[in-house]
């Protein structure tokens, strides 16, 4: 299927490469100016309220609220993964998930016991990605572990660490990254070299947030039928995992929207599985392990993937892109 | 009579002259690419120019090229049921190869350092039991076939001393639709034959990363690199790159902790500088390349949508993209050479 809806840009006569890049590059500039860049300095502030809160007190019911801001805002970016966010494995670091092996708890729990010297705001940078950003604080916020030893140093670090990181990403689309997707196929850009690889890339980011939202936030709980993994659902400490599905669709909605006005099944499909997703309650998909609560959570699933096949349709050719060549092919 | 016989076989001789590479532009490297709906295989110049295009009656999968004549052989995607040994000056296909029955392509292809000898990856289309076939190069017949010494074979390359090494990537797969039959239980391997197709070594991954595929080959001077794709858990870490010397254990390359996720555990194509001392494997899935020192140290990752192709050039790399970029890669970055119509497929192939 993917095969057929593979567009080949390079292909189009230069006359309408032009005629349509006009649009476009409004477009990308609409979702640079309306979306990643609000999205990135919401992030930035909400972490910083964290870390500040974080040398005042330690207190996990005290930090919870600005914890959970954070993560609020970061599910509005969280399926970009181009440009500054790419760079010292920043995305890893701000939410390692999934984490199967339980690496995030075993550095930690070295870290609670090595030398404090590691908590140190560089030394701490240099940490495993496995053990730092939001998941990280979410297991120190929200203990399933009641032995762990004193844990304030590493909240504290951990949320400092995590505000520096989000300054980073925001000051890097700021001050370089924005300007390099919004001058795509300009003279001197080295990383978009048409105007339609910036669309492309924005439309990659979109259906992998979806697949991410489908293969994981709702593939990882549900398990099969047989043996549903409802323990394995994302942020389920905090009481987060319904609401980071809810937030990721509709964040990717308003990409879409910012992106192009005139995907009108993509848009209703994205209304059905938003509206779905609202209407379900089981916040942390315990339902999984369910037979009747499953259902509902497979109807979402259901949703997700003829979603992804309307955008991959529909959305593809209004944008005048597809999955990459060798990308949709493995061999 | 004899004298006369002699003349007239040296004046054949000299009125048809074995071509060479240079009479096909001298490229430095093989290209497959998709122009439109149709199929084409570029040679390329080391400044990513294109010296001469072909048109190909469907999509390859890789190609390997004579050492010294100008002949390229396209292999089909799997399952493959031909490959088609093609003339890089006239650009018509002098012969189409079709795996006997029961036998598939299986990619890759490697010829003898004399070129006599032309070797293909290949499995029995049930059960996947790999198989190395022989053609000889005159008029490219069947002469024969090797064990590969494992399941599912797909990259062979031939050492400079005249020994083939296999990647086994150890993975059954449906002969009709390519589904993956057997990825609990997989073992690939790496084999050494000799240049009469005895195992002579053989090494396999630690039971932890079984699931991790062997499908892609560089030579080094120690003998290869080798490029994985993991079949498991893809929220676990795997491994991109390996290291074996024939005689020795392999050695496993991780990425760097913040790269561990770059390549989203598939490696699609290996290449090494000639002095071994970078190795680089690229990710269409994820848009990366990475780069490792000899030794398997990550060096660098640079991010590029569907990159996929990737050799060795004077100063590092030269890398393609789906896109239709020729690009210069080295441990700074990627910097764009030429921008073609043809979107690049897999493999990036050096010639020579």
């Amino acid at each position: 299927m993917l095969r057929a809806l593979m567009i080949t840009l390079a292909f189009s006569a230069a006359a309408s490469t032009i005629a349509l890049s006009t649009v476009a590059r409004a477009d990308v500039a609409e979702v640079v100016a309306d979306r990643i860049l609000p999205g990135y300095a919401a992030f930035a502030a909400t972490t910083q309220s964290l870390a500040d809160a974080a040398t005042t007190t330690c207190d996990p019911a005290t930090l919870r609220p600005a914890f959970q801001s954070s993560f609020d805002a970061w599910m509005a970016v969280q399926h970009l993964r181009l440009g500054p966010i790419e760079e010292d494995g920043r995305g890893l670091a701000i939410a390692f998930w999934p984490d199967p092996k339980g690496l995030g708890a075993k550095a930690q729990r070295q870290l609670l016991a090595g030398d404090p010297a590691a908590l140190a705001s560089e030394a701490f940078a240099q940490q495993s990605v496995a053990a730092r950003g939001l998941m990280g604080l979410e297991r120190l916020l929200y203990p399933d572990d009641a032995t762990l030893p004193d844990t304030c140093p590493l909240v504290r670090a951990t949320a400092l660490d995590l505000a520096r990181m989000a300054a980073a990403v925001n000051a890097g689309w700021t001050g370089g990254y924005a300007e390099t997707l919004r001058t795509a196929g300009d003279a001197g850009n080295t990383t978009f070299l048409t105007r339609p690889e910036a669309r492309q890339a924005l439309f990659t980011q979109i259906v992998s947030g979806l697949e991410f939202t489908l293969d994981l936030r709702l593939g990882r709980p549900l398990g099969s039928f047989e043996k549903p993994q409802p323990d394995r659902a994302e942020a389920r400490a905090s009481g987060r995992s319904l609401r980071n599905v809810q937030l990721s669709l509709a964040a990717l909605r308003a990409m879409v929207a910012s992106l192009t006005p005139d995907v009108p099944q993509t848009m209703a499909a994205f209304d059905r599985a938003i509206t779905q997703a609202a209407a379900l309650d089981d916040p942390v998909f315990a339902g999984a392990a369910d037979p009747q609560k499953r259902l509902k959570i497979e109807i979402l699933q259901q949703s997700l993937i003829s979603l992804r096949g309307v955008a991959l349709a529909e959305l593809a050719r209004e944008l005048d892109v597809g999955i990459g060549f060798n990308a949709a092919d493995g061999d | 009579m004899a004298t006369r016989r002699h003349f007239l076989a040296g004046l054949a001789a000299a009125t048809l002259p074995r071509l060479a590479w240079a009479d096909a532009g001298s490229p430095a490297y093989l290209a497959a690419g998709k122009l439109g709906e149709a199929f084409v295989l570029h040679g390329l110049a080391a400044s990513g120019e294109s010296r001469f295009h072909i048109a190909l009656p469907a999509r390859g999968h890789a190609a390997c090229a004579h050492p010294t004549e100008p002949l390229a052989v396209a292999f089909a995607r799997r399952p493959g049921i031909y490959a088609l040994v093609i003339d890089c000056v006239s650009g018509t296909v002098r012969h189409s190869l079709a795996p006997p029955a029961g036998r598939q392509f299986n990619g890759h292809g490697a010829f003898s350092a004399d070129g006599a000898l032309l070797m293909t990856s290949e499995v029995v289309a049930e059960g996947s039991a790999g198989r190395i076939g022989l053609w000889e190069t005159a008029g490219f017949t069947r002469v024969g076939e090797w064990q590969s010494g494992g399941i599912g074979p797909h990259d062979v390359k031939r050492l400079p001393d005249g020994r083939i090494v296999v990647a086994n990537g150890g993975i059954v797969t449906d002969p009709d639709d390519r589904t993956k039959l057997n990825l609990d239980e997989m073992r690939p391997n790496l084999s050494l034959l000799s240049p009469e197709g005895a195992l002579l070594d053989q090494v396999e991954l630690d039971a932890s990363l079984r699931q991790n595929s062997i499908r892609h080959l560089a030579l080094t001077p120690g003998g290869v690199a080798f490029a994985m794709q993991w079949e498991g858990d893809l929220s676990e870490v795997a491994p991109p790159l390996g290291l074996w010397t024939p005689g020795q254990t392999s050695v496993i390359c991780d990425a760097a902790p913040q790269d561990a996720f770059a390549l989203q555990g598939y490696a699609g194509s290996i290449a090494a500088t000639p002095d071994g001392a970078q190795i680089a494997v690229t990710s269409a899935k994820a848009g990366a390349v990475m780069l490792f020192s000899g030794a398997g140290q990550p060096l660098a990752t640079h991010r590029r949508a569907d990159l996929s192709g990737i050799a060795p050039a004077p100063a590092g790399f030269v890398a393609t993209d789906g896109q239709g970029v020729v690009w210069a890669c080295d441990k700074t970055g990627l910097t764009p050479l030429v921008r073609h119509q043809a979107l690049w497929d897999n493999h990036l192939i050096a010639i020579g």
